[in-house]
């Protein structure tokens, strides 16, 4: 290729070399991000709600800190304890800051020249950034400037929230499959007056269809970077990603993974009813149907009562209409809410629950296996026994133990997300140390290295070594066991709804699905049970096939599977 | 390293482990969101009631004294009382109660699947890439995904649709000893003696012994269903595990040279491959076993036996800290005597196993 003389161009020069392609693939990409503008910047403002509720609750911890000790040791230890707890807190969002955002030394870039070692200048500039933070923290706390800031933000949400009522070509308005039978034999309100079956079949196929189109776009965008714009011809990454691509179970794994998360992302668009009209608060909102050739209205929980699947004749089964007109694909469950919505956004809850909860755990086995396997020593003793402690007490025993403790005492936390936070965060807890085990071999040999004995000759501090050439291999290990912990974390938090201790109504969760059916399985009503439950096996199976297509893909050569056969996420954990 | 010196690395390690557990279970159950009076008389204890429970329960001592009391009661194996489920009754009485039902349903959770799981595995090794490999294989992946909680209850209902002669040709309910029930305790008072005389501090039983074949029928007929479930997801472990063995194993050199040497098919599998084969499965029916102490909590709560998993749902549900605590500690200390038993398996069995 032609580019290959000047290994020197920067990836701006290589694009304005050759711009076509990379303007194809961008206009491309507008254009699907345009058509579902209004559900993208949805999803912005509940991120950034979420993130604005995590800086708070860490925002609280100081105070809540010194409150506690307090109570114990008295007031002046206490605020001791909040000051001391608030700079700690301001120097890890430093550091942070300083490794994330701010590349080379600021202290330099202002002017400085501090003759000083590598280690004594970084951590000057840690301070400093920490001291940058302070002012701004205190300035966001100390009126005016909090009254500014809040309507600043309050601001920036109301405009987002105009544009994030724009239509969008999954959206259920555009296309409808509310609506009512006419006296004439045809539909009202539907889209093109089909029946609200074939109106809602078609829009989940939009939907699956723009998913796909979408995923299809950006695997074209990264092969079009591949063939056209990267420096070098070939990278080991493009042998792994040439494995997976002739791994067929590692796709088929793929592919329900992806429409688990599609069902999770587009659940609004998904179910044939509005969840907040027929699931949340049926009684405060109508819908129009026929009864007798007149059009009349009624409330979705009135006509829910009638539409009980609780066994015999009246149940409404799989692909059915109600006796009022509402299309039910997956039938109603024992109260007459529609069970197809209930699955999705169902599926919603678990995908946020295993993403926090594997998340987090990632994050903390990662950062432990950096440090564990650079340091070794003492840390990695410590680190092992405090992981064989929590890996030795029977996770489902110590997840059920404290969701219950915390439940019971009213925790706070515990009505987030109806507690759905409180249990990823258990869960994170919990299986941290199984992921950080599983790693740890790796992230031995890793460090074992030439490269990593280089970067220390070199005098590269242990932080951008642990970063830059330890990292990237250990995480593309624990990308496979988090893709077979997920199954697991969805699993137990399905089977603690099950008992009734997971998430509380009125959050949809597939076990609890499985509890109100339970006693009508041998009934006509047995779709209530079964369905999450073949759903659950397919999601399980998809991530532990993905898992194994990752394993198989980074390393032909463990397939056997002997090594980590209890990796598998199993319905053994629940 | 040597391979013993690896094995006492190990043991003395659970020492600190098990004292780092104890800690924990201290901290859930002391310093923990839940106050144990409000669990004991309601959210809105007050008063004297509850300053005289907060005195009798130790909450009024230092912290230090409450942790070495509570350190001091769990090493000497002297749990408490129940407070809630079997109020007043001690909570060791309680578990020596409850532990038999658990510890049939787990021998026969990991009994079943050996016997199914490891056939089945080899079958598949030994015909790779035909149809019964691949009905084996996947219905071994779907069977590992599978819940326990719908498992069960899909399992009791089919069961319940043979209730005098279902589509399933046969009545499960009449099959073999009749029972009245699907769920339910088994009863295990199939055999035993009547007379017993304390030797020290043992009960040595003396005669009158006696075994009941119908009750031990009835006893199995009950557990069944509640194993198979419970063992579901280690026999599709064991299954593919099974198939990997023999596969690795089929290919190694001593079978090429037992082949070269022009010994018979049945031969080479009965005496070569099998053998060999079993040894990566030692570990794993040890870590399945460890598996079955959590699964043992949604099976037992389905199919209604009294054993130590649904002691411990219902004390955690109704708040009984100090039952809840126990079983912990009991269902660790199981974990970790198995963890070392397992490790020594490993260094009597397999001479490879070094590490430094």
């Amino acid at each position: 290729m032609s580019y290959d003389e000047h290994d020197d161009e920067t990836f701006r020069e290589r694009i304005d070399a050759n711009p076509r392609p990379a303007l194809i693939w961008i206009v491309g990409l507008i254009v699907l991000l345009a058509v579902e503008l209004g559900r993208i910047v949805d999803g912005i403002i509940a991120l950034g709600g979420a993130i604005r509720f995590a800086l708070s609750g860490i925002a609280a911890g100081p105070s809540w800190i010194g409150d506690n000790v307090a109570g114990t040791l008295g007031s002046a230890v206490g605020t001791g304890a909040m000051i001391l707890t608030a700079l700690l807190l301001l120097a890890i969002a430093g550091s942070l800051v300083k490794t994330i955002f701010v590349p080379g030394s600021p202290l330099k870039r202002l002017g400085y020249d501090i003759d000083q070692t590598k280690q004594t200048i970084d951590l000057l500039d840690r301070l400093f950034l920490t001291a940058i933070l302070a002012v701004i923290a205190l300035l966001a706390i100390t009126s005016p400037f909090s009254g500014v800031l809040e309507s600043g933000i309050n601001g920036l949400t109301r405009g987002l929230e105009s544009v994030s009522s724009l239509p969008t070509i999954t959206g259920r308005e555009t296309i409808s499959n509310e609506g009512h039978r006419t006296p004439g034999g045809g539909w009202e309100g539907t889209f093109l007056g089909l029946s609200p079956a074939w109106a809602w079949a078609l829009r989940v196929l939009v939907v699956y269809a723009y998913a796909f189109v979408a995923l299809a776009w950006l695997w074209k965008g990264y092969t079009i970077f591949r063939e056209h714009y990267r420096e070098a011809d070939w990278t080991p990454r493009d042998d792994s990603i040439n494995r997976f691509r002739n791994h067929y179970w590692g796709i088929f794994g793929l592919i329900i993974v992806f429409m688990f998360v599609v069902m999770a992302i587009w659940a609004p668009a998904l179910g044939p009813v509005d969840a907040e009209h027929n699931l949340y608060s049926p009684y405060e909102h109508e819908f129009e149907y026929l009864d007798d050739d007149t059009v009349v209205s009624t409330t979705h929980g009135t006509a829910n009562l009638q539409s009980q699947s609780q066994g015999g004749e009246s149940t409404i089964g799989l692909m059915s209409y109600d006796d009022f007109d509402r299309w039910a694909p997956f039938g109603t469950n024992q109260d007459g809410k529609d069970l197809f919505t209930f699955l999705v956004f169902g599926a919603r809850t678990s995908l946020v629950i295993g993403v926090t909860a594997i998340g987090l755990a990632t994050a903390i086995a990662l950062a432990m296996s950096l440090i564990t396997a650079y340091y070794k020593g003492l840390v990695d003793t410590l680190t092992i026994i405090t992981s064989d402690t929590i890996i030795s007490i029977p996770a489902f025993l110590l997840v059920l133990l404290l969701s219950v403790i915390f439940q019971q005492a009213n925790h706070p936390i515990a009505d987030v997300y109806n507690g759905g936070l409180l249990l990823a965060l258990i869960f994170a807890g919990i299986y941290w140390p199984g992921l950080w085990r599983s790693i740890r071999g790796p992230s031995l040999q890793v460090a074992e290295q030439e490269w990593v004995d280089a970067a220390k000759s070199y005098g590269q501090t242990p932080a951008m070594t642990m970063r830059k050439h330890m990292a990237p291999y250990i995480a593309t290990y624990i990308m496979i066991y988090a893709s077979l912990l997920l199954g697991g974390v969805i699993i137990a938090t399905a089977a603690l709804s099950f008992l009734g201790l997971g998430i509380n109504p009125p959050t949809p969760e597939w076990g609890r699905m499985v509890s109100d059916g339970r006693s009508y399985v041998s009934t006509t009503s047995w779709h209530i049970a079964t369905i999450p439950g073949i759903m659950i096996v397919f999601v399980v199976t998809g991530f532990n096939a993905l898992g194994d297509g990752i394993r198989d893909a980074m390393d032909p050569e463990s397939d056997t599977g002997t090594s980590d056969a209890g990796a598998a996420a199993s319905g053994g954990g629940g | 390293m040597s391979r013993w010196h690896y094995f006492f690395k190990r043991v003395l390690l659970s020492i600190p482990v098990l004292f780092l557990v104890m800690t924990l279970i201290f901290v859930i159950l002391r310093l923990g969101p839940l106050d144990p009076v409000a669990s004991l008389l309601g959210p809105e204890a007050s008063g004297a009631q509850a300053e005289q429970i907060r005195e009798s329960l130790g909450l009024n001592e230092p912290l230090w004294q409450q942790y070495l009391d509570f350190m001091w009661g769990l090493i000497t194996l002297d749990l408490g009382q129940s407070w809630a489920v079997y109020s007043g009754r001690n909570v060791i009485d309680l578990v020596y109660i409850f532990a038999p039902r658990t510890i049939w349903l787990g021998f026969w959770a990991v009994l079943l699947p050996l016997f199914i799981g490891i056939p089945l595995g080899f079958y598949a090794g030994l015909n790779p890439n035909s149809w019964g490999d691949y009905v084996a294989s996947f219905g071994g992946i779907v069977w590992l995904a599978m819940p326990n909680f719908w498992l069960a209850i899909m399992v009791l209902a089919v069961l319940r649709q043979t209730q005098g002669g279902g589509f399933l040709g046969f009545d499960w309910y009449t099959f073999g000893p009749e029972v009245n029930s699907l769920i339910g305790t088994p009863p295990l008072d199939f055999a035993g003696a009547t007379d017993w005389t304390t030797l020290w501090l043992l009960s040595v039983p003396t005669g009158g012994f006696y075994f009941d074949f119908g009750t031990l029928a009835v006893a199995i007929k009950v557990i069944l269903p509640a194993a198979i479930v419970l063992g579901s997801a280690s026999m599709a472990t064991e299954l593919r595990i099974g198939r990997t063995a023999i596969l690795e194993t089929k290919n190694s050199n001593y079978v090429e040279t037992a082949k070269a040497k022009g010994l018979s098919g049945r031969v080479i599998v009965w005496k070569h491959v099998f053998r060999n084969a079993l040894i990566p499965l030692v570990p794993i029916i040890t870590n399945e076993a460890l598996l079955l102490l959590g699964g043992s909590v949604i099976v037992e709560v389905i199919f209604g036996i009294n054993g130590l998993g649904r002691l411990f749902f219902l004390a955690a549900v109704q708040g009984d800290l100090p039952l809840a605590g126990s079983l912990i500690f009991i269902f660790t200390l199981i974990t970790i005597s198995l963890n070392i038993i397992q490790d020594l398996l490993y260094t009597l069995l397999d001479p490879r196993v070094g590490y430094d």
